[in-house]
């Protein structure tokens, strides 16, 4: 309903070094209007090189930074029009929420009337107005973060940039600010552009995430494909946790091939237009936890491992399984409690189970 | 031994002893400015104010006051322009050679100040600095520029640069950041600086020997000229006048200081 208010970001080719170190290699990625869009990557992958490199903070040693096709590169930040919520916040200490969130207009020179108007509008859309008098200390880490959504949405910014926003915060508030501010993007209908290192974090939030490892650009796309699609090891350990079954391909056809692991094979479909590994090559598969099931004595499966419980977590809402298995290795399994036809205990022979097409081709990362 | 945490007698009373042996000199003079007599003593048969009443009666100490008072006013504001923007150039820049800045600016504390006034008398007199109002305000603020730079470069170290970030990304230009951002952060240090700087001025006399002679007679020099030719205990009077009035400006530094950490 809001599309049309974002606007389009592009990095074409974008590249960052210092001195020897490369902390951003050839990036490029598109950001659409109104998307919300996530730099996910373990610390030191580039990912905030990136996000101030499109702020303003940093000159890209090559490649191009573009809104809606226009070269912004040499920009510097007070001319870019991007609204920030830095990490920490950096809210000033010494003015009130208020002042905070007004500062963007003042520097606009707007007069006193709509800039009261527009701060007591962003105040609402976050639920802060009882707290414009209040100095920046005086309030909570959650309703801080609150304040610097505010002071970054007040002046209708062509793009809004997140570095790391609910890292300072704990786990129960993080969940709930996280739901606020998906609900907020889907309210402004501004593109958001996102740093953090948790995974959830990124699943839950956006429409699209950018994995970064290295300085590279590892895969992109939407959370559901890039967790049900891994590209590489990397995507599929980083996204939350996978098991690795290393083998060669056995009688490849259009829908799936078989993988040769030891005495064992491991029967694989793939999706409609997934072009199978060629024959007899070595190949990685990456089989999530939860898609692993513990097999009652009569119950069959596409395919079957045999082997015993290693260690086992009970985790409240489930169990968490290391099993050892004869010729795949250990392989762990995460299944529902109500779930579980056994009770698991360590040495306990189990079966696991797994359909065919749970297991995806992954690709070895570069080094 | 009773424990790390406390201090023995011998500790304790070593401390105190250095402490009266640093303020007796300073507290001498009250009971001396009190006097009853003509001359620099104590008091022998009662205590007396006409001594502050022959300071605070007298043109010539009045005009000295208030000479000393506008040179250290000229001063501060010379010491706290210049080093203020220098403690934000070299934070902003922030590269090996604003370290060597840092340290040049330094150096009229390190160096003897009669070695500093000598140079001074060598190039102002050329100039027609010497014995002239702008030639001590100038000598005395730019001695007092290490003070600010100390004490804004201090601020600064506290100061969260992602602030100015967080300005310039919002669209402020330079001067807005530092208006709005910077300068109310470490207004505080400023204050600070500015303090010292206007202390220093305000009883600086080895260089005032050098580079003044009759037009320009600061409190300082009238104090010293007083002791060289009479010893007029007026002289303790100017002297707790002094120590009250820079009391008073510690104390104003220190609530400052109070009040940035507190608030």
């Amino acid at each position: 309903m809001n599309e049309a208010k974002g606007h389009a970001l592009s990095l074409r080719g974008l590249s960052k070094k210092y001195g020897e170190f490369v902390a951003v290699s050839d990036v490029s990625l598109e950001v659409g209007r109104g998307e919300f869009l996530t730099l996910l990557g373990p610390s030191g992958s580039g990912k905030t090189t990136i996000l101030m490199a499109v702020a303003g903070f940093v000159a890209p040693s090559a490649g191009a930074i573009l809104l809606d096709g226009r070269d912004i590169t040499p920009l510097p930040p007070e001319k870019r029009d991007f609204g920030m919520v830095f990490q920490g916040y950096a809210l000033f200490p010494h003015m009130t929420v208020a002042e905070n969130v007004t500062f963007p207009l003042r520097v606009r020179g707007m007069s006193r009337a709509e800039r009261d108007a527009k701060v007591r509008g962003a105040l609402d859309l976050v639920q802060l107005g009882a707290f414009a008098d209040r100095l920046p200390k005086q309030l909570s880490g959650g309703q801080q973060q609150r304040v610097a959504l505010a002071r970054a949405l007040v002046f209708d910014p062509a793009l809004l940039l997140l570095d790391e926003p609910l890292s300072a915060l704990d786990k129960k508030l993080r969940a709930e600010l996280q739901e606020e501010l998906k609900a907020l993007h889907q309210r402004v209908g501004r593109t958001f552009v996102n740093v953090t290192h948790d995974q959830e974090e990124a699943l839950s939030l956006s429409d699209r995430i950018a994995i970064l490892n290295h300085g590279r650009l590892v895969q992109a796309g939407a959370p559901g494909e890039l967790y049900e699609r891994p590209r590489t090891r990397f995507v599929a350990d980083f996204l939350g946790k996978s098991n690795f079954l290393d083998g060669m391909v056995h009688g490849a056809t259009a829908s799936g091939f078989a993988l040769e692991a030891g005495a064992v094979r491991v029967a694989v479909r793939l999706p409609d237009g997934a072009a199978a590994p060629p024959e007899g090559a070595r190949t990685l598969l990456s089989l999530r936890p939860e898609k692993v099931a513990l097999l009652a004595e009569d119950e069959g499966a596409e395919n079957i491992a045999e082997g015993r419980i290693l260690s086992f977590a009970y985790l409240g809402a489930g169990f968490s399984l290391r099993v050892a298995t004869e010729h795949l290795g250990e392989i762990r399994a995460v299944l529902p409690a109500w779930k579980a036809p056994i009770a698991p205990a360590e040495g306990l022979p189990v079966r696991l189970g797994w359909a065919a097409d749970a297991a995806v081709p992954v690709l070895e990362d570069a080094a | 031994m009773d424990g790390a945490y406390r201090t023995g007698p011998f500790g304790r009373s070593l401390a105190w002893v250095t402490a009266l042996y640093l303020v007796l000199p300073i507290l001498i003079v009250v009971p001396v400015a009190l006097t009853d007599q003509r001359f620099l003593s104590l008091p022998q048969e009662g205590i007396s104010f006409r001594h502050f009443g022959t300071v605070l009666g007298s043109a010539e100490w009045l005009g000295s006051i208030w000479q000393s008072f506008t040179i250290a006013v000229a001063a501060t504001v010379l010491s706290v322009t210049a080093g203020t923007l220098c403690a934000i150039g070299c934070w902003r820049i922030s590269r090996r050679a604003t370290e060597l800045v840092r340290v040049l600016m330094l150096l009229p504390l390190i160096i003897p100040s009669i070695v500093y006034a000598i140079g001074l008398y060598r190039y102002f007199g050329p100039l027609g600095l010497l014995d002239r109002f702008l030639g001590v305000a100038i000598a005395h603020g730019v001695t007092g520029i290490p003070y600010v730079v100390i004490t804004v470069s201090t601020a600064l170290a506290a100061f969260d640069p992602r602030l100015e970030q967080a300005a310039r990304g919002m669209g402020a230009s330079l001067s807005q950041t530092l208006r709005w951002v910077i300068l109310p952060r470490i207004a505080p240090g400023i204050f600070s600086g500015a303090i010292f700087a206007f202390i220093h001025s305000w009883d600086e006399l080895v260089m005032v020997l050098f580079i003044a002679s009759r037009q320009v007679f600061t409190l300082p020099r009238r104090i010293w000229d007083g002791i060289n030719e009479n010893l007029d205990p007026a002289m303790a009077a100017v002297a707790v006048l002094l120590i009250l009035f820079t009391l008073l400006l510690l104390m104003a530094d220190r609530a400052l200081r109070r009040r940035s950490e507190g608030g």
